[in-house]
């Protein structure tokens, strides 16, 4: 089970505090959703947690242990999975490439040891995995075709499947529902409940899509200017008059 | 390309390659040809993991064969060291230059890295050009024997015929590219494209970039070396030209030209760069004219290369459209 708890992180980008001071507190498994106006620090907060961007001060702690400021490799070694906002995935390779790279193991020694010693057993297994998932987002059809030529929606869920693969313990999703249109957007949401009801774990998820977010997290973090305005239930969070005052701002 | 039609045509191509020396009997002109054909395509081969699938380009990279190759040169003339451990020794050499270098030059990223890169090769072309004591300076470093003769189905293979150094080279040229599709078609190889294509996504993924970079670097560099070993070896003199700018610059065209990031690239662009122009003697003044107006053209109309023309010639053949790429 992961616990991930961040204590008063700071970040500035020249005179602006993108982060002012949070703290946060995610103790059990569950889709926890991040808002926020445009600029209210989303976006640094998961590049920080994500690692490779050390915060100013302040701290992240997973399962207790400090990971402030660790690169991005080693935290995915710890299990933390995310997307981007502008969403990256390998464009010159094929979905089934992308989820193959995405499952494999990264640390050198072990390639090294793949390298010498290829187990097929474990390489079919991996493609039947990948091809289950592809199924489940309906990109089966486009397996062997190259992710330059999917639309940008697909390319969204073929970026998120492939962090699902890696079967992380914390999953960092920035904005999955941005340039998804209507009905691949329930095919995500409907990916995304099967994934939590399959391997139940921390999905943490910063989105501007108010509905989507609202039907599919049980908890919903507000930030506002750097820090947390509010958190609860979706059915709080929307009746909370600071929230709906720091939106129309 | 169906799997086993490739397979058919390698295995054709290499039947070819080891009749040749009957095929041209009368002909020795072809056998040296090809053999300086091998010793460049095999640094080639080294440039195209380097950049071709990892992204890197570097423009010193024939500075490191010139390590491999004074290296041995070293080992075999004053050392009194045989071939085959020279080259070993040499190959290892130019690799473990590869980590030194590589860790400094692959802090930076694109044009810093080729400016860099560039500026180590410099360096040690200027090296080679000027340690009179160890590298005989710009006169060259003459007297490098021929590798010693082996025991080979209980009968002596002496190297000093052409025709047995052709297939020696051959025989390297092979093991070279093999190993290229090795590494390419392993969990390695998939790693390095990932690179490539976005090192961020690579790392958040779980990457250690520096550290596969560095490993490629390396390789690359050792395969450099062994390819260096070779040609001093072939020519009987290592020469600072050989391992200057020029050629360097000439390795990375051999790399985009054959097709960055194809396993047939290296063969293809030296076959182009160094066999043709050698066949049919062209002036060396005008090489790198020609080679400009063909760099041009094969970058706005055939952007894989010669590799990928190829490619897509089969294709149409077969009645497949072209694959596209971004």
């Amino acid at each position: 089970m992961t616990r991930l708890v961040v204590r008063d992180l700071r970040k500035r980008y020249g005179g602006i505090a993108a982060l002012a001071g949070i703290a946060l507190e995610i103790e059990r498994p569950g889709i926890y959703g991040l808002i926020g106006p445009n600029g209210a620090g989303k976006t640094t907060l998961f590049d920080i947690i994500a690692g490779g961007i050390a915060p100013d001060s302040g701290e992240v702690l997973l399962d207790g242990r400090s990971v402030t400021g660790l690169p991005s490799h080693r935290m995915a070694a710890l299990g933390v999975a995310r997307t981007f906002q502008e969403c990256r995935i390998l464009l010159e390779e094929t979905c089934l490439d992308n989820l193959l790279f995405a499952a494999q193991r990264k640390d050198f020694v072990a390639t090294l040891g793949q390298f010498l010693s290829r187990s097929q057993a474990a390489r079919r297994a991996q493609r039947a995995e990948a091809m289950r998932l592809l199924q489940l987002v309906r990109l089966e059809d486009y397996a062997e075709v190259p992710a330059a030529n999917l639309s940008f929606g697909q390319r969204r869920l073929l970026e998120i499947v492939s962090t699902f693969i890696t079967a992380p313990s914390l999953f960092l999703l920035d904005e999955p529902a941005s340039g998804v249109n209507p009905a691949l957007l329930e095919t995500l949401s409907d990916f995304i409940r099967t994934m939590y009801a399959e391997r139940p774990s921390v999905f943490f998820l910063v989105e501007h899509n108010m509905e989507f977010i609202m039907s599919l997290a049980g908890d919903i973090i507000v930030m506002h200017q750097g820090a947390v305005l509010e958190r609860g239930t979706p059915q709080a969070v929307q009746a909370s008059p600071r929230v709906v005052e720091a939106y129309l701002g | 390309m169906p799997r086993a039609v490739t397979g058919i045509l390698l295995l054709a191509l290499l039947a070819v390659l080891v009749a040749m020396p009957r095929i041209a009997a009368g002909e020795p002109y072809v056998l040296h040809v090809l053999v300086l054909c091998f010793v460049y395509a095999i640094p080639a081969v080294g440039l195209n993991l380097m950049l071709g699938y990892t992204g890197l380009v570097s423009l010193g990279h024939m500075a490191f064969a010139g390590i491999g190759a004074y290296a041995a040169a070293v080992m075999m003339v004053d050392a009194r060291f045989g071939f085959w451990s020279s080259l070993a020794l040499a190959t290892l050499a130019a690799g473990a230059a590869g980590v030194a270098i590589g860790v400094v030059c692959l802090r930076f990223r694109s044009h810093f890295f080729m400016i860099v890169t560039l500026a180590f090769g410099l360096v040690l072309h200027s090296v080679m050009n000027n340690w009179d004591e160890v590298t005989r300076g710009a006169a060259g470093f003459g007297g490098i024997p021929r590798p010693s003769p082996i025991e080979l189905l209980g009968e002596r293979f002496s190297f000093a015929p052409l025709a047995n150094f052709y297939y020696l080279a051959l025989a390297a040229a092979v093991v070279v590219f093999a190993l290229q599709r090795l590494v390419v078609r392993s969990d390695i190889g998939r790693v390095l494209a990932a690179i490539r294509q976005d090192e961020r996504l690579a790392r958040a993924r779980g990457v250690n970039a520096l550290l596969y970079k560095t490993a490629v670097f390396a390789l690359g560099s050792a395969i450099a070396g062994f390819g260096g070993v070779l040609q001093v070896s072939f020519l009987r003199v290592a020469a600072p030209a050989s391992f200057s700018l020029a050629e360097s610059i000439n390795s990375v065209l051999i790399v985009i030209v054959g097709g960055a990031g194809s396993l047939a690239g290296p063969a293809l662009g030296a076959l182009l760069f160094v066999a043709l122009p050698e066949y049919l003697r062209v002036a060396s003044e005008w090489r790198f004219v020609i080679f400009g107006v063909m760099l041009v053209a094969i970058t706005l109309f055939a952007p894989r290369g010669l590799a990928g023309v190829a490619a897509d010639l089969c294709r149409r053949i077969g009645g497949k459209p072209p694959v596209e790429r971004p």
